[in-house]
């Protein structure tokens, strides 16, 4: 078929609100340079931040690599993951990096069947979680800069050996985390109208525009591997827009939705399969919302107290071993047994025909939200109460090089108040609360549509027990020391 | 997965290329891929010769104490003692305190050390969180030299509550 006798869409009332169709902002996105232009101001930024960390103050607050890192890159991510979608990815400066490297070296091998799923991943996700608190990255500024060195050398390396989009999918795990986010993010690239689809012959979308007698790519399909019109949700999608640059019919938008709808739902997804299906999605899932209440856990008065009684108790004076226990216990234990119990009692009250594991994996997801929800108070909390912090930051680092036109540091320049920050961070607390609560009833009523309440009351407790475990956390007070185990 | 090794397309985005484009682009690869050698060089060198410059010997020796210990959140007095290398105290030198917490994003904190008598100087501050900290001392002697010294206070502990 001929892509033009498909007739322009036109949006009716009835149609989701369409990022695409706002004037300027669709523009912008249909461009083919889109991304680049986007990517290429975090680009200069990481530079800025990989120098700084490497050659300016060695104090984390006096640093643009600890400060930009640690307060309002993390704070700026989970905002625009809340209120839009993925679009740090679609601004990942790492990926430009790759692509420029991909004009020479140009991948020749498929990634391994083995890996092709999210452990690797996972474990990378607990790594850097654990590293954080072991080399208390967040006052190293030097090793921060690091940090963001290796990330931009890892997707070098994986992508300049491997086709498509490897990194993002299979390795990256700020990528994973966004992924996860996203499925609660009111935003989601999606096609408009599945019959234009149906009666596409070509699925650019997938297989990217060629040069007819070539055969060259010229506009890329996804690399993600998902097609668009059985694509459901935000799970992996980069929101590369590839696939709007390469659909013919201009059918593809970024449309709103309903944040937490694709969690409610369980159909086979493009790229993905059954949600239900996949144990390392699901062990991705308890990463993130189990390792929300680790990374604050590391961060306040208690968890020194309790390194000191491990130490003690295990006649060790290295952090790693006790560090390695706690994080055993609070993303191996815990998770396995409030969802097990969960598991186990939905089983035996609602009599639910599944098995018990693919029943825990199923109703796994429905923590997401609670998960989120701590992050976001989390990042909310640094990024709010620091946010000013970045002036008097830029202003030092721009009078260190001679020439302080910004002005002398105004070092008292903080952010909001913490009694003012608090209240906020209980209404993230609430609203991911809540979000659990929906999305487990709902996977309840679809599991169990005769008794749907009895399978929800154990993943309703789970969640109870999680807020309550965040809200006492928010309410320690936060003591961030370098070294745990200094007694 | 295999719909995805089948129907997704290649690895980067390309144009048919002329000759002319051919030999610009192997000369633009070779450039590219000189560029990638020295910048790799340069990282190496980075990862193994970068390291803070060596501190120059003291000229001035700093000793210094902070009460109450156990450090605690709360108010605390830092006490210098200045000597110079030939084991006189200093007096008349002018000390500001500035403390920091090592987590970015928080108010540092502003003092002036007073000299409470010959050599010896205090300066009262109020640690705001538990935490370790920083002290830096911009220190100005007699004669205009400005000397700055840095003081770790680990594991300042959380206030005890008072009824």
């Amino acid at each position: 078929m001929n892509p033009s006798s498909i007739p322009a869409l036109e949006t009716p009332d009835s149609l989701p609100f369409d990022l695409m169709r706002v004037p300027g902002l669709g523009h912008l996105f249909r461009w083919r340079y889109a991304r680049p232009l986007l990517q290429a101001p975090l680009l200069i930024l990481s530079i800025i931040m990989i120098l700084h960390g490497l050659f300016g103050p060695s104090l984390a607050p006096k640093n643009l690599a600890t400060t930009l890192s640690w307060l309002h890159f993390r704070g700026v991510l989970v905002l625009v993951l809340l209120c839009a979608g993925n679009f740090f990815c679609l601004a990942c400066p790492f990926m430009l990096v790759r692509q420029l490297a991909r004009r020479i070296f140009r991948p020749r091998f498929t990634w391994p069947r083995v890996l092709r799923n999210k452990w690797l991943s996972v474990g990378l996700f607990v790594l850097i979680l654990f590293a954080y608190e072991l080399f208390d990255l967040w006052s190293s500024p030097w090793w921060t800069a690091w940090l963001i060195v290796a990330y931009f050398l890892s997707a070098l390396v994986v992508d300049g050996f491997f086709k498509h989009a490897s990194f993002c999918k299979f390795v990256c795990p700020i990528g994973q985390f966004n992924f996860v986010a996203s499925t609660l993010s009111p935003f989601e690239v999606k096609v408009r109208e599945q019959d234009v689809c149906t009666r596409c012959h070509t699925k650019d979308c997938i297989r990217g525009r060629r040069e007819p007698v070539s055969d060259l790519v010229t506009i890329r399909g996804c690399e993600l591997a998902l097609f668009q019109p059985s694509k459901v949700g935000n799970m992996d999608c980069t929101f590369c827009l590839d696939c709007v640059h390469a659909c013919p019919h201009d059918n593809i938008g970024i449309l709103s939705r309903l944040p937490a709808s694709e969690l409610m739902v369980d159909p086979i997804r493009s790229g993905i399969g059954y949600f239900s299906r996949r144990k390392d999605l699901a062990a991705l899932a308890i990463v993130f919302t189990f390792g929300a209440l680790l990374n604050a856990f590391g961060m306040v008065s208690p968890v020194y107290a309790v390194e000191t009684w491990l130490g003690r108790m295990l006649h060790v004076n290295h952090e790693a071993p006790v560090l390695g226990l706690i994080f055993t216990f609070f993303l191996i234990l815990e998770p396995v047994l409030l969802i097990g119990l969960a598991a186990w009692l939905t089983r035996a009250w609602a009599h639910s025909a599944r098995a018990l594991l693919p029943l825990a994996v199923r109703y796994t997801y429905g923590l997401v939200p609670l998960g989120f929800g701590m992050w976001l108070a989390h990042y909310c909390f640094h990024f709010l109460t620091g946010l000013y912090t970045l002036i008097p930051v830029t202003q030092n680092a721009i009078a260190s090089l001679g020439r302080p036109f910004l002005g002398e540091p105004r070092w008292t320049l903080t952010g909001l108040p913490a009694n003012v920050v608090q209240v906020v961070e209980i209404g993230f607390l609430v609203l991911g609360f809540a979000g659990s609560l929906v999305v487990t009833y709902s996977l309840a009523e679809d599991d169990s549509p005769d008794r749907p309440l009895r399978a929800f009351i154990p993943w309703a407790a789970v969640a109870l027990v999680l807020w309550c475990a965040s809200v006492w956390l928010m309410f320690q007070p936060m003591e961030m020391r370098a070294t745990m185990m200094s007694g | 997965m295999e719909t995805w090794l089948a129907l997704a397309s290649g690895g980067g985005t390309s144009r048919p290329r002329t000759p002319d484009h051919r030999v610009l682009d192997r000369v633009f690869r070779q450039r590219l891929a000189q560029w990638l050698t020295g910048i790799a060089c340069a990282s190496t060198l980075l990862i193994t010769g970068c390291s803070r410059p060596a501190a120059s010997p003291p000229v001035v020796e700093i000793e210094h104490a902070i009460l109450p210990q156990p450090t605690r959140v709360g108010p605390a007095t830092v006490t210098l003692k200045l000597v110079d290398g030939a084991g006189k105290t200093i007096t008349g030198a002018h000390i500001a305190i500035e403390a920091d917490m090592s987590h970015p994003g928080m108010s540092p904190l502003f003092a002036e050390a007073q000299e409470s008598e010959p050599g010896r100087y205090q300066a009262h501050i109020e640690f705001q969180m538990a935490g370790d900290w920083v002290i830096l001392l911009h220190i100005t002697l007699p004669g205009g030299k400005k000397l700055e010294r840095q003081i770790d206070v680990r594991g300042v502990q959380p206030g005890v509550r008072s009824n």
